[in-house]
């Protein structure tokens, strides 16, 4: 801090961060001193937390001349020069850095640059103030400020488990087409698939069992995972089937293994890894039949649930979404639908109670049960007989009354 | 992810066509669009239309956003490597490399920057980033704070019959986009559930009026000597074959099928014509289209094993495979496999001679580079 450098510095760093501690260090890289008249007396760059934001800070520099805000404030002054100017970079070894890219103004006789996105704990920042850019700077000062910042790494909280996998039942068909993996926490996205394995009765891997799909197929909320079965091993007459067979083979057991290592979406891993141990039965390529369904009716004036069986386990999410009971006026009847019974039995508790009166149940032919099959068309049709059969209605209409 | 802008050297046919046909004039694509912020809550596969028109699929608000990127000056392609690619995405965006998803890549066919759709983050806080790499070889972000654009909703279709809000709890079916193209004055996408195992495939008139239902288009299986399967599509180039735009289309178990563009209609069930099996532990990720020595190939990147080259002068003639393919055989369209192309995870064509890929190398660092095409 010897006279005549132009830039004097001090303790900026305001510990002011909201659940954050920063380790900051300052110091001049460079200083030119054979400078005359500096257009400022001294200079400061500090970080300033974001009030009520998470990691969100903004680098402010003070002391600067009035005249060379106004300059920085013109329109003269080219956007392209900010991040040599004033900048934030992420210290990593190895990794050439790269300014992070923000927001830079002049307000209340200040410098500031608010980067773009929060920072990240367990990483550190270097920001950058060159002096050497400012305007006119050749003939006044040259030299460089730093401060450096580390945000303190999250500490590991593991909480988040496996709360539930559909198909529920022990025994599953060899022609199974999914899996649902409910988790009760979100879960962060990106290389999930090899946190998932399915191990065949000899305790080894199955090669490549699942599609494997970038989309990573996950409920809004995260919380669901759909996992399909590469339907190349399901389906009979395809390659992948016949040079590396089924993905599951009826009369054995398999278990499915969902490793701990799968981050949530606060990035700590699970609390514990999670298996599901099932027996493979024979494939099923019936359509699901609703004529076959049996329904126990609730009382009247109750709110008792309808009771739906659907002679054999079907998909859990398309069976709460593609059932519906219609009044007697054709409008949906306002209730929760839920799964009984290993998803065989449908149940569904009304809001209001039950009125004597007609009803339809209203069921979507997409509908499927494990293995793909929707209501008039199995997963696959055979085709020997000329055209396959087509069920073109998209609803079928179950009538029942309430007495 | 994957998949892309398939434009490509079906431009030039794609607006003789349009002329032809008297459809939207060049100067009409940013008609309806408003100027503002753009709002994007993910930014899924990507593809560009005319006049540096962005199309970027916005899966978790279940809509498409047209954005016109205003990037519109001609420019010719720079062959590049840059290593690392997602390591200086990174440090642009103040985070470290594993918090980088790049969903997409896509060319702009007319200043033949490269457009990669990027998520920073992986948890709750994830935001969608476009960031462009001109020739020079620097990542930047597009800033999407004052640009022209539009919007296309993709609702669930009704279930018909049932009126009125029956159950209140939410809805967690959600569509994934797994590929776009912008063909003539329409941009087809190609859906994919998180429930129902189904193909869904719409075309959406552009400029964006409202949004029509989804295609369900049926498949038959070549391999397959006895059955029909219906199964959602991986990745798809529109193509003429002959004087008729067509749609070539690869599904998750990697047969190739080839349909009329002109069925594509709302609520149409179409079946394909299987024209190639492309056998197992290959699930196709993206393809493109180009032309050299005088002929047209597909080039289809796999997850697993290398690209394959395609050659498409027999399309036209093409049989259906109808029958077993037995032994392990192939049938219908002959390919080659380029070896060297291993680790593609994105794929577009940078110009006629070259295609840019998004490259999988050590320690998970990504390599953005152009390839000659082979």
């Amino acid at each position: 801090m010897s006279e005549g450098r132009g830039i004097f510095w001090g303790k900026s760093w305001r510990p002011a961060f909201a659940g954050l501690l920063f380790v900051c260090s300052i110091g001049v890289e460079a200083a030119d001193s054979n400078s005359s008249a500096p257009p400022f007396a001294a200079v400061f760059l500090r970080w300033v937390s974001v009030p009520k934001e998470t990691n969100r800070v903004t680098l402010e520099v003070s002391g600067l001349g009035a005249d060379t805000l106004a300059t920085l404030q013109s329109t003269n002054w080219p956007a392209a020069n900010w991040p040599r100017l004033l900048s934030v970079f992420v210290e990593q070894p190895g990794i050439e850095p790269l300014p992070m890219i923000g927001t830079h103004r002049v307000e209340n006789a200040q410098l500031r640059f608010t980067p773009a996105f929060p920072l990240e704990p367990g990483l550190r920042y270097r920001a950058v103030f060159d002096a050497g850019q400012l305007p006119r700077a050749a003939t006044t000062t040259a030299g460089k400020l730093t401060t450096t910042l580390t945000v303190p790494a999250r500490p590991e909280r593991t909480t988040t488990t496996v709360t539930q996998v559909y198909p529920s039942a022990d025994v599953l068909p060899e022609n199974l087409l999914k899996f649902y993996l409910h988790f009760s926490a979100p879960m962060s996205r990106g290389s999930i698939y090899e946190h998932i394995r399915l191990l065949n009765e000899a305790n080894q891997p199955v090669e490549l069992p699942f599609l494997e799909l970038a989309e990573e197929l996950w409920s809004a909320d995260r919380m669901r995972l759909t996992l399909f079965i590469d339907p190349g091993r399901i389906k009979r007459e395809v390659k992948p089937l016949e040079e590396i067979g089924p993905t599951l083979q009826a009369g054995k057991r398999f278990t499915l293994v969902i490793g701990r290592g799968w981050k949530d979406a606060e990035g700590n891993r699970l609390k514990d890894s999670f298996t599901k141990r099932f027996f493979v039965g024979p494939p099923d390529r019936e359509p699901p039949d609703p004529q076959r369904w049996s329904y126990q009716a609730p009382p009247i004036r109750t709110r008792e649930p309808l009771a739906v069986d659907m002679a054999k386990p079907m998909d859990a999410a398309l069976a709460v979404r593609m059932i519906h009971v219609l009044d007697a006026t054709g409008r949906a009847v306002a209730g929760q639908a839920l799964l009984m019974e290993r998803e065989r039995v449908w149940k569904f508790l009304p809001q209001q109670v039950w009125k004597p009166g007609r009803y339809t149940l209203v069921v979507e032919t997409a509908i499927e049960d494990l293995a793909g099959n929707n209501i008039g068309k199995a997963f696959e049709v055979e085709l020997n007989e000329g055209a396959p059969r087509r069920l073109e209605q998209s609803t079928v209409r179950l009538p029942f009354e309430l007495r | 992810m994957l998949n892309r802008m398939k434009l490509k050297n079906l431009l030039t046919t794609s607006f003789a066509l349009a002329l032809l046909a008297g459809a939207v004039s060049a100067a009409n694509w940013t008609a309806g669009m408003t100027e503002g912020k753009v709002a994007l809550k993910s930014a899924g596969p990507i593809t560009f239309g005319p006049d540096g028109i962005l199309f970027v699929a916005d899966t978790k608000a279940a809509a498409i956003i047209a954005i016109a990127t205003g990037d519109t000056q001609a420019g010719a392609a720079k062959t590049f490597k840059i290593e690392g690619i997602n390591q200086k995405i990174a440090a642009l965006l103040g985070t470290a490399a594993d918090q980088i998803l790049i969903d997409d890549l896509a060319v702009n066919p007319v200043s033949h920057a490269a457009y990669l759709a990027v998520t920073r983050g992986r948890g709750a806080g994830a935001t969608p980033v476009l960031v462009r790499v001109k020739g020079d070889g620097q990542p930047e972000v597009v800033s999407l704070d004052k640009l022209k654009h539009a919007r296309a909703e993709l609702p669930d279709a009704p279930v018909e019959g049932v009126q009125g809000e029956g159950k209140k709890q939410s809805n967690p079916r959600q569509e994934s986009i797994t590929d776009l193209a912008f063909f003539q004055d329409r941009l087809l996408v190609a859906g994919l559930s998180n429930e129902e195992f189904s193909s869904a495939l719409r075309a959406i008139p552009f400029p964006f009026q409202k949004v029509v239902n989804g295609t369900s288009v049926e498949i038959y299986h070549g391999a397959h000597g006895k059955f029909e399967t219906r199964s959602p599509i991986r990745t798809f180039v529109p193509f003429m074959v002959g004087n008729e735009p067509q749609l070539l289309a690869a599904y998750t178990c990697t047969p190739l099928v080839q349909f009329p563009l002109s069925d594509i209609k709302p609520a149409a069930k179409i079946k394909g014509k299987t024209i190639a099996e492309l056998g197992n532990r290959n699930r196709p990720l993206d393809m493109i289209v180009y032309h050299k020595d005088g002929k047209d190939w597909l080039l289809l990147a796999n997850n697993s094993r290398g690209v394959m080259k395609i050659a498409t002068d027999h399309i036209a003639g093409a049989d259906a495979i109808t029958a077993p393919v037995g032994g392990g055989g192939t049938q219908g369209l002959k390919y080659e496999t380029i070896e060297s192309w291993k680790g593609i995870e994105q794929l577009d064509k940078l110009d006629d001679a070259h295609a840019l890929v998004l490259r999988r190398g050590e320690a998970g660092a990504l390599h953005l580079e152009s390839l000659p095409l082979p």
